[in-house]
């Protein structure tokens, strides 16, 4: 499952964060999709998300992969994952996807008022929605909510928390720059959501909250 | 994962990338403990090793440790499914599927995440918990089936106790009246589990994006709130093939 619908964070940071899955369906509308997923990617190309994979070859925007590898490597069940932050570009993607009439599902991650208002805005009509009802059982051992806020930006728990403080500390040092950070941060993602812009903002604002130690 | 102690040089930059902080120095060179390894590989996709020390175990796929890969390595595709992953497709093209209907809903429950992960003897106190509540509609196609041993008792097959995993997700498909007894099950062994999980509940829509009022009073009542974020299904998919097909 990507883990999109318990992404952490700000309503503010949230505002610019939607992930954005197409998902055909196994023994329903597989066989044949690899054209029609292909379409949709081209398109999904020009609207520039944030971040993007098909899930035949989970190399993402950031790993120096070219757009024309990734659309030769689609084939029938390929499955595109991708990051937008920004609701415009988002919902010219989706008018596009709309108008291209594939039949593949579509499936839209973020704040569930954004969502409600591109769908009226767009004239669809949502199917299913899954909530998240938060985190149960020994919370106390969780990482603190602010590192949260990046590791739960990937979808499959890649993104280590050591990791987002290991960058903390670079960026504090003038090791890395914001941008160079998020990078990093969004490298072991293999899943394609995790948006480096929001990571860059939210990495700006903790900064200065961090003190460096030794290690 | 292993790291080759003849190559390594200790420099240490593969820490930070493990999940599970399982690497750690050992005679001034970097080693992983072998106990707390999820296999996710996400140490070996970093490409952060300078001397490519770093590798496969080669008792990965070794049966019951292979599990650790299966539901730790998002590249890694289980075998039951047929997908990368540790779930099903839950509603991610319920357009299309038709799996979750009206009057119905889904609940997953996925332990270990965030950042924690788990060792199966916290999903058995779960799936114990649900069959001594009798709720034993555990979807079929999810992986984590392949684990249970007696669904009329909860228990997982014994040899798999001990072993880590970063999550596993059980799903629930049940009708709508029944909702309120699992989440009251749910909240009941959250207190047992030595770990986290996330908890989601999806249910169709009516018109306008609005979810279904008794869902919500349902979640509500039960003291669980849901946060302002969701995955939406938006309706476009179409199927053209039969399942059976």
């Amino acid at each position: 499952m990507t883990h999109s619908l318990h992404r952490e964070g700000t309503i503010n940071s949230l505002e610019r964060d939607y992930a954005l899955f197409i998902y055909p369906a196994r023994g329903f509308n597989y066989k044949g999709s690899g054209p029609k997923v292909r379409r949709i990617m081209e398109l999904l190309y020009l609207e520039a998300p944030v971040n993007m994979i098909a899930s035949t070859l989970r190399r993402n925007l950031y790993s120096g992969v070219r757009p024309e590898e990734v659309l030769e490597g689609i084939k029938d069940g390929a499955r595109i994952f991708c990051a937008f932050n920004n609701r415009e570009k988002l919902k010219a993607a989706l008018s596009g996807i709309k108008k291209l009439d594939e039949g593949i599902s579509v499936v839209v991650s973020g704040l569930i008022d954004r969502v409600r208002g591109l769908a009226a805005e767009i004239g669809l009509n949502p199917y299913t929605i899954n909530l998240s009802l938060g985190i149960h059982g020994r919370t106390d051992r969780l990482p603190p909510a602010d590192i949260r806020q990046f590791t739960t930006m990937c979808g499959h728990g890649m993104v280590a928390p050591a990791l987002v403080q290991d960058v903390i500390r670079k960026v504090k040092k003038g090791r890395l720059d914001l941008w160079e950070g998020s990078i990093i941060l969004a490298a072991p993602c293999t899943c394609g959501i995790y948006n480096p812009h929001r990571s860059q903002e939210m990495l700006n604002d903790l900064v200065p909250l961090y003190t460096v130690n030794r290690w | 994962m292993i790291i080759r102690q003849e190559t390594c040089v200790g420099c240490g930059r593969c820490h930070p990338y493990c999940p599970t902080q399982a690497i750690h120095f050992q005679d001034l060179k970097s080693a992983v403990d072998q106990e707390v390894c999820y296999e996710c590989g996400c140490c070996l996709r970093a490409e952060i090793c300078p001397v490519k020390a770093i590798e496969d175990s080669p008792h990965v796929y070794d049966y019951p440790r292979a599990l650790r890969k299966y539901f730790s390595d998002p590249d890694a595709t289980h075998a039951l499914t047929g997908i990368q992953g540790r779930g099903t497709e839950e509603s991610k093209s319920n357009d299309v599927t038709l799996r979750v209907g009206p009057g119905e809903v889904g609940i997953a429950i996925e332990v270990g995440r965030p950042n924690i992960g788990m060792d199966l003897t916290n999903i058995q106190k779960i799936t114990r918990a649900l069959a001594r509540a009798g709720i034993h509609e555990i979807e079929p196609n999810n992986p984590f089936q392949d684990m249970i041993r007696d669904h009329s008792t909860g228990d997982l097959k014994p040899e798999l106790m001990g072993e880590r995993v970063l999550s596993a997700i059980i799903e629930i498909l049940i009708q709508r009246d029944r909702l309120r007894h699992v989440l009251r099950t749910i909240k009941e062994v959250a207190r047992e589990v030595d770990s986290v999980f996330c908890l989601d509940v999806y249910t169709m829509l009516q018109p306008g994006l609005t979810i279904p009022p008794e869902v919500l009073e349902i979640i509500e009542s039960e003291g669980f709130s849901w946060r302002p974020n969701a995955k939406i299904n938006l309706g476009l998919g179409r199927a053209w093939e039969r399942k059976s097909a």
